[in-house]
Order: C-alpha cells, then structure tokens, then sequence
C-alpha cells in the first residue's frame, strides 16, 4: 500500500477530507495563533474586519476571529463527544436486539421508537432546561440521548439480515460466544453503516449544539459557534449590518455539516454499488449489467489469472478482468481455440441478426471487452440456448438486443437488425425513442431473470397487464383489456380470478408464470427469457419449462434462452451459443453440439455433466 | 389491518412513553427545579415560597406513584398546571392559543417541502450521470446549514436589505385577529418568511434520499421490465421507479419529522412567530417549568399523530402490509 492508494478517487470525498482536515486543524491550533483572548472586551466595538481585528469585532469589542476560532474547538468536541456516544448506543441497542431476537429485541425496538418518534429538539431543550450546571459534557451527552435512535434502527435491520449468512452460522457452530459473534464478527461488517451513522451523529450533534447554544442554552461559560451567533442575534447584529459577527459561525457549521455528508457519500456508494455517479464510476466498474457480470467474472479468472502482474492497491475487478482477457488472446494462436461456427439448418426466416457486436466498459483501468466479435442469426420459430458461466458477456448481449443496456456500457461495433414478418430490416442500435417502444413488446418481448422482482411490488397483475395492453393498443376499451390479461392468465395455468392479486400473494412459480403471461399478452415475434427457471425449485421448474415449450408450440415465437445450465439447453433448444470471456466459443445445432463438441471449453463442460450423470 | 393496529399499538405506547418521561424528568434530573427557580428569581420569590411552588408543580414529599396517579388524572382534565411566568393562566390556554400557529406553518411549510424536495429527488435520479449530479454537493451544503443561521440571512436580505416581507410576528400588530380577508393576507404576509426557511432548510434532505432511492429502484428487474415493455418514460418513472422509491420516505418520516420540528422551533424564535416554539424558548428562558413540560408533552404527541397518519398512507401505498387483512 502506498500512500498515494489511501487517496479516495472521488472529488466529492476529497473535497469533503479537506474541509474537515481544515476544520481540525483550526480547531486544534486556531486559538493558538489568535493574537486576543476571546473573552477581552476592548473600546474596539463593533468594527469590521482590519488587520488588527481579522474578523472585525462584537459589540462589546471581542474579536470575532478568536471567538471563531475558540468556538470551532467547542462545536467539534461537542459534535464529537455526541457522536460517539450516540454511535456507542446505536450499535450496542441496534446489535443486541438484532441478534439476540426475541423479547430482548422487542423491548429495545420498542425504546427505539419512542426515541426515535419523541421529537429530539424540544426534549433537549427541556432537558438542558432542567440542568443545574451546562458543561460541555452533560450538553453532548443529553444531545447523544435524544439522537441514537434512528441509527440504532439501521443496525439492527443489518444485525437481522447477517445473523442467517453463512459465516456467522459457522462461528455458531463452532461454540464461539454470543458476545465474540456479535461485535469480532457481525459488527466489522458493518462498519460502513456505524461510519456513515456516526458521521451523520457528528453532523446532529454540531447542528444540536449550535442551536441550544442559539437559545441561550448552551454552555454558558464557553464560547460556541451557537453563543456568537446568540449574543450576534441579541445585540441586534443584524440591524446594524455587522455581518462579520453572524456570518462566519453559521457558514463555518454549514460548511464542516457539507464536508462530513460529502464523505458520507464515499461510504454510500461503497455499500450501494448503483449510486456511482459518472465520473466516479470510472475506477469501480458498475452499472447493472456490468456490475454482476464483471465482479463475477474476476473471481472466475482470478484463478487461471496466473501469473498476471500483481494488481496494485486500489485495483478493482476490472483490472486483474483485464490482464486476463488480453492474455485469453494471446493464446488464441492455438487452433483449437479459434471459435467454432457452424450452420444453423433451421428452415425460417432470420428475425434477428447480430453481426460483429462488439461492446466495450471502459474503466480507470482501461477498457474491458465484454462482448467481442460475436455474430449470431436467429430464425423465426427458433429455440435459442445461449450458454455460459456468469460474466461470459451473455447478459450484456441480450441487454444489447433489447436495448437494456445501461452506461458505461458502450456498443464500439457491429450491428443488430430486427426483420419483420415482411421482411423490413430494423437497425435496433439506431432506433428513435418512439420507434423502440413500438417495437417492444410488440416483436420482442423479455422474461426477466428473477421472478422476484421482475414484477412490481406494489400493483396488482391487473394493472401490469393493462398497462402495456393501454400503451401498445391506444382504442380498446378497458373491458376487453380486463379479458385478454385474462385469457393470458389462464393460458399460463392461472385462475384468471388471480388477476387482483399483489406479486407478494403470488408463489415464485407462479410470479414466474405470470411474468411470462404478460411477455404473450401482445403475441410477439421473440421472447428472451433470463434464467426464467433458475431460482424456482426443481418440480416447478420442469413445469414451467413445459408450460414454455407448449405456448412456444401454439403460438410460434422464437426464444432466446440464456443460462449456465447446457444440460437444459440441449434438451429444449435448436441451436446453441456458449460463450466465455465475451467471446463466442462454439455456436451451431444443439444436435452437433451434443455429439460433436469441438471447443476444449464446451468439451470440458459436457464431459463434467456427463460424469455427474446430468446427459442421458 | 394487522399492520395498522399493531402500529396504533405502537404509537399508544410511545404516547404513553412521552406522557411518562415527561412526569419523570422533572423528578429524575439533577437538580431540584423548586431551587434552580428561587436561585433564578434573584430574591424576588421568598425561600419561604418554595413549598407552594412545589404543590403547584405537583412535586411532593408522597411516593412518586401516587404523584403519578394524581399526574394521569390531571391530564385526563386537559389540566397541565397554572403557567408561572404567566401566573395564573392556565398552560393549557397558553398552548391553544399558540399551536394554530404552529401547526399551519410547520404543517404546511413540511408538506411543501416534501412533495418539491420528492419530485426534485425523482427529477435527479433520472437524470443521474448528468449535469444534476453537479447539484448533490450544492444541495448536501443546503442541508447542513441551520435553520436559525438561514433565517438570518433570509431576514437580511429579504426583510432588512429589500425590504419585502415583515420580519417579527405573525401579523400585522395594528390590526385585530378576525376573520377578514385583509387579516388573513396579513397572516400569509408574516408567514412567507418563516415558512420560505422551513422549506429551504429541509426540502434538500428529502431530494438525496430520493434521489439514492430512486437511483436504486431504478436497477431493479421490475423497472427494466417496465421500460422492455416499451412503456413511455413517464410511466416507468412514476408509475414502477418512484412509486417504489417512495416507500422509505415514508417510513423514514418519524426521523425527518423530528428534525423539522427542532428546525422549525429555532425559526418561530428568530421570527417572534406567536406558535409553539417561541413558546417553549420563552418558558425555558422564564424557567417556566409547568409550560415547558407542557409544550413538550403536545408537541411529542402532535408528532406521533402526524407518524400515524404517514403510516395509514403507507398501507394505502404498499400493498404487502395489507396482507391477512
């Protein structure tokens, strides 16, 4: 690790660094370098700033500047000490309830609540009203009381959802204490929610401080950003124009408030992965179609990774992706590992054509080539496999043909043409707006991945059906809108009195099912379908399976079928694709690729499926 | 329903929670209150006094569950005690004189700034990757400054520079509360100022949340289904993305709400706004103990209603916690 690594690459967390930096420092050696005590009154009164009075002076003749100075060592240590304990009481409230569940969770979910609904402001005040002496302590501490509870609530959902993983079912099961799984285990993974919750207490407790202050209730004895803006706001400050008394302190809390919240953004978008903005993504690789696919493949390369250069601190998984994939080229001298196309016999007319698509993620690290080179002509009527690990690029070359790509993805080449049933060529990669929704779902309609969340959770089927019947079929009226999602429903072995049902009263086979009955509702030429099967169960997923095949058989659409299971593949599909690193490694009949592999690759998976007894 | 009842229960029980710790605070703090008060009083109350103002406190020399009882059945009278920076009116009156007040300028000033600081949050999030990004460090800036601190400069320059809008009081001292049109536009014209901060101060902390909300929907399955359906933009934004996106906030009022209320509380101050939060900071300056707990009580209890009522929206939205209904 060198030190220019530990460096954050975002402008936003490295302007937010130097501002704090700069406020610590002031705060540590400003009262030092001040040339007035901040309590000395002078004949000096109310003068703007000079250079014998930096910051000009207070009505009584103190001057500004040290007062300042003196205040941003207060409103820091009070910020502080509140955000400490505060954090302290939220891990410790938020990880016992969370993981010791039960009547211990339900009596601390229930104090939570009550602090976390009793409004914060007027219970300081009320408490700091009853305080006999206001130290610095007492105030940081009763601010702490009144600010734990919203991140003691954050914790404890994290607390929940860690206590099933795996790892920490291990250390269960190796005896270790309650007290060393919750706080050596559970905790350190989630130091990114007790950071950015202390941060946010840092920031509660400055803003708290400045306010009690503001109102008199401060501490008296010591001079805060609060009590300046208080004596500020009680001599009339702001009649007589002094702006240099009032102005600092607040600019001084809002900007150290910006620059702990700018921070706070690094550590949001280290936990959410989608909140990367443009330029901050460049060094990370994210986006949703590249996110699973390259972080994925890295794990996979890593290990033929071999001698690749050591990656350097901050790598990320698109450099070791990288260094991989050049090398994958470099031995593409061996014949044997050229790809291997042959003819596809199907009879039909071709309905997609995708020719030389090459699609690129460009990284701070350079660019990584997600889908190289690869052409592939899909009939209509066709069943078509496309098989490969996860991160081979098959996603991404989906995405590319229905049009799902997100940025950073780029399309650097190639094309992609939709022919219709006259024979009209579309180019997809080059349609307007309005002319690609017309032809979505119309023609080419997608079953997502998950049937989990393929549907929207809070509309019922009814509505997920009518919508795209409305849009794409502007005069019907609403009755027969009702009858067709109906008659899909009931295609697809759905009651049609379902139809009001939310997705959450649904099982997954049967989200599953309606998804693909709302892919049939406008009968569209082809239907991708993203691992429609993979996570439902076995039984239910030979029946769904079935159920496809059938309505493929009624209706006559193509399919495109992506997954990493080629057993299945071979079973259902006419022609296969398998891809690896982006590139197309074998593609031709299923038939020849069953008996006749070529590629070492797709030779090594149907031997592995053949010893585990998967091919008849 | 099981979910709203199991809420109501909740809230019943935080409502119970505010009413007892505000018993106890008085009792359990450092301090006595009767002492802090005579010393305060700079030799105007008599030491002698301090046993009457005890009794008028409701703090005696009985067990403190007796006192309790006696403190449910004053509060089931609407009896909260006698005010004594306003010796002898009642801090019940004090209360109702002053919540209108609040309640129409935090209430609408916090429902303005939601629904601008929502739709602006949506707006970012669809634009992300954009000149809006540009925007996230200028609003985090906005949302750290203090209420009080962006009064004051609102009142420089509005009130005191330009001169447009009045910058004490909550309408014009020359007329009489009535219910007469010029009346009324007075009261919106003393309003505009206090109400322009509320929402400046708060409505950037509704946009990031919905900004990183919605930024987040907008990768789910649902919504890239929704747009492969080749549903206009509007529809998938509002219709899948946001409609989704807003759920948390929601949940996410009780926190917010809390913040709005100190925030607001801060500038009724500055204002001289007539409402709740002057109020309190004149009982706390008065070392009025019977209005501050008082105020204290019905603002807790104002809170929890408001979160009740962002809950029963929430099941109206969110189908999953009808279930079993």
């Amino acid at each position: 690790m060198s030190i220019s690594s530990l460096i954050p690459r975002s402008g936003k967390v490295r302007v937010g660094l130097v501002i704090v930096i700069i406020f610590v420092v002031l705060a540590a050696f400003g009262p030092l370098i001040s040339r007035h005590d901040p309590n000395a009154t002078s004949f000096d009164m109310l003068e703007p700033p000079s250079g014998r009075h930096w910051l000009g002076t207070t009505q009584t003749g103190q001057d500004v500047f040290a007062q300042f100075m003196t205040g941003a060592r207060t409103s820091l240590l009070v910020g502080l000490l509140a955000g400490v304990v505060s954090q302290v009481a939220s891990v410790a409230v938020g990880l016992l309830g969370g993981y010791l569940r039960g009547v211990a969770d339900d009596l601390l979910y229930i104090l939570t609540a009550v602090f976390l609904v009793i409004p914060g402001m007027p219970l300081l005040i009320v408490l700091t009203g009853y305080l006999p002496s206001r130290g610095l302590l007492s105030i940081a501490i009763v601010i702490a009381i009144t600010s734990w509870a919203g991140s003691a609530r954050v914790i404890r959902a994290q607390t929940l959802s860690l206590r099933n993983r795996e790892f920490i079912e291990a250390a269960r099961a190796t005896g270790e204490s309650r007290m060393r799984i919750m706080f050596f285990e559970v905790l350190p993974n989630m130091l990114p929610l007790v950071a950015s919750g202390f941060l946010f207490s840092v920031i509660g407790g400055i803003l708290s401080e400045a306010g009690l202050a503001f109102l008199g209730l401060g501490s008296l004895t010591t001079t805060s950003w609060g009590s300046m803006l208080y004596f500020a706001q009680n001599s009339q400050a702001l009649l007589a124009g002094a702006w240099w008394w009032y102005v600092p302190p607040g600019l001084a809390i809002a900007v150290i408030g910006a620059g702990l919240a700018l921070i706070n953004f690094a550590i949001d978008e280290y936990s959410n992965p989608r909140l990367r903005t443009g330029s901050a993504t460049k060094g990370t690789t994210s986006s949703r179609a590249a996110g699973g696919d390259a972080t994925s493949a890295n794990a996979q390369v890593s290990g033929i990774g071999s001698s690749a250069t050591p990656a350097p601190g901050g790598a990320t998984g698109a450099t070791a992706e990288h260094v991989a994939l050049t090398e994958e080229r470099a031995a593409e001298a061996d014949p044997e590992l050229v790809p291997h196309v042959r003819p596809s016999p199907m009879p039909g007319a071709p309905i997609i054509e995708v020719d030389s698509l090459r699609i690129d993620y460009p990284t701070a690290f350079g660019t990584v080539h997600a889908v190289q080179d690869v052409s592939l002509t899909l009939r209509r009527g066709e069943v078509l496999g496309l098989a490969g690990e996860s991160g081979s690029g098959k996603s991404t070359l989906t995405n590319a043909v229905t049009r799902l790509l997100r940025p950073p993805a780029d399309v650097a080449g190639g094309a992609i043409t939709y022919r219709a049933e006259d024979g009209t060529a579309t180019d997809l990669l080059h349609l307007e707006d309005r002319e690609l929704r017309a032809l979505r779902w119309n023609e080419i309609a997608v079953v997502f991945q998950s049937a989990m969340n393929a549907l929207n959770p809070v509309t019922s089927i009814h509505a997920q059906f009518d919508d795209v019947i409305r849009v794409h079929r502007p005069g019907l009226p609403p009755a027969e809108r009702t009858a067709i999602a109906r008659e899909h429903l009931e295609r697809v072995g759905i009651d049609a009195e379902r139809i009001d049902a939310y997705p959450h009263e649904l099982s997954g086979g049967m989200k599953q099912r309606v998804a693909i009955a709302i892919a049939l509702v406008l009968e569209p030429d082809v239907i991708f379908m993203d691992e429609p099967t993979t996570a439902l169960d076995l039984l239910v997923q030979r029946d769904v399976l079935d159920q496809i095949m059938r309505l493929r058989d009624e209706y006559g659409f193509a399919i495109v079928f992506t997954t990493h299971d080629l057993a299945l593949l071979l079973e259902i599909s006419d022609s296969i694709a398998v891809m690896r690193h982006g590139e197309l490694v074998e593609y031709g009949p299923a038939v020849d690729i069953y008996r006749d592999p070529r590629h070492p690759y797709t030779k090594n998976l149907l031997s592995s499926l053949a010893e585990l007894g998967s091919l008849a | 329903m099981r979910y709203l009842l199991k809420k109501l229960g909740l809230y019943a029980f935080i409502a119970w929670a505010a009413l007892t710790l505000n018993f106890l605070i008085p009792r359990l703090m450092p301090g006595d209150p009767v002492r802090v008060l005579i010393a305060g009083s700079e030799g105007q109350i008599e030491p002698e006094a301090a046993e009457a103002i005890a009794a008028q406190f409701g703090i005696s020399d009985d067990p403190l569950i007796i006192q309790y009882g006696r403190y449910l059945a004053d509060l089931a009278r609407f009896d909260l005690g006698v005010s004594l920076s306003n010796y002898p009116v009642p801090v019940i009156d004090i209360i109702t004189g002053a919540m209108p007040w609040t309640v129409i300028l935090v209430g609408v000033s916090t429902v303005v700034s939601f629904l601008l600081g929502t739709a602006l949050g949506v707006l970012l999030a669809w634009r992300r990757g954009t000149w809006s990004d540009h925007v996230l460090p200028a609003l985090t800036f906005l949302n750290a400054i203090p209420y009080f601190w962006m009064a004051l400069i609102l009142v420089l320059i509005l009130a005191v520079t330009l001169g447009w809008f009045p910058y004490a009081g909550a309408y014009d001292r020359t007329m009489f509360p009535e219910l007469s049109a010029p009346f009324i536009g007075s009261v919106i014209f003393h309003a505009a100022l206090p109400a322009l901060t509320i929402v400046i101060g708060s409505f950037a902390g509704w946009v990031l949340q919905m900004r990183n909300m919605t930024v987040t929907i907008l990768g789910e399955d649902y919504v890239s289904m929704a747009e492969a359906k080749g549903l206009p933009s509007r529809m998938v934004l509002f219709g899948y993305a946001a409609r989704n996106a807003i759920l948390p906030s929601i949940t996410g009022f009780a926190l917010a709400l809390g913040a709005v209320v100190g925030g607001s509380m801060l500038t009724e101050v500055i204002f001289n706004y007539p409402g709740l939060g002057y109020t309190l900071f004149q009982a706390v300056s008065a070392q009025d103990f019977p209005l501050m707990q008082g105020l204290f009580l019905i603002i807790s209890l104002a809170v929890i209603v408001a979160n009740l009522i962002a809950d029963a929206a929430y099941v109206f939205l969110d189908p999953r916690t009808r279930q079993g209904a």
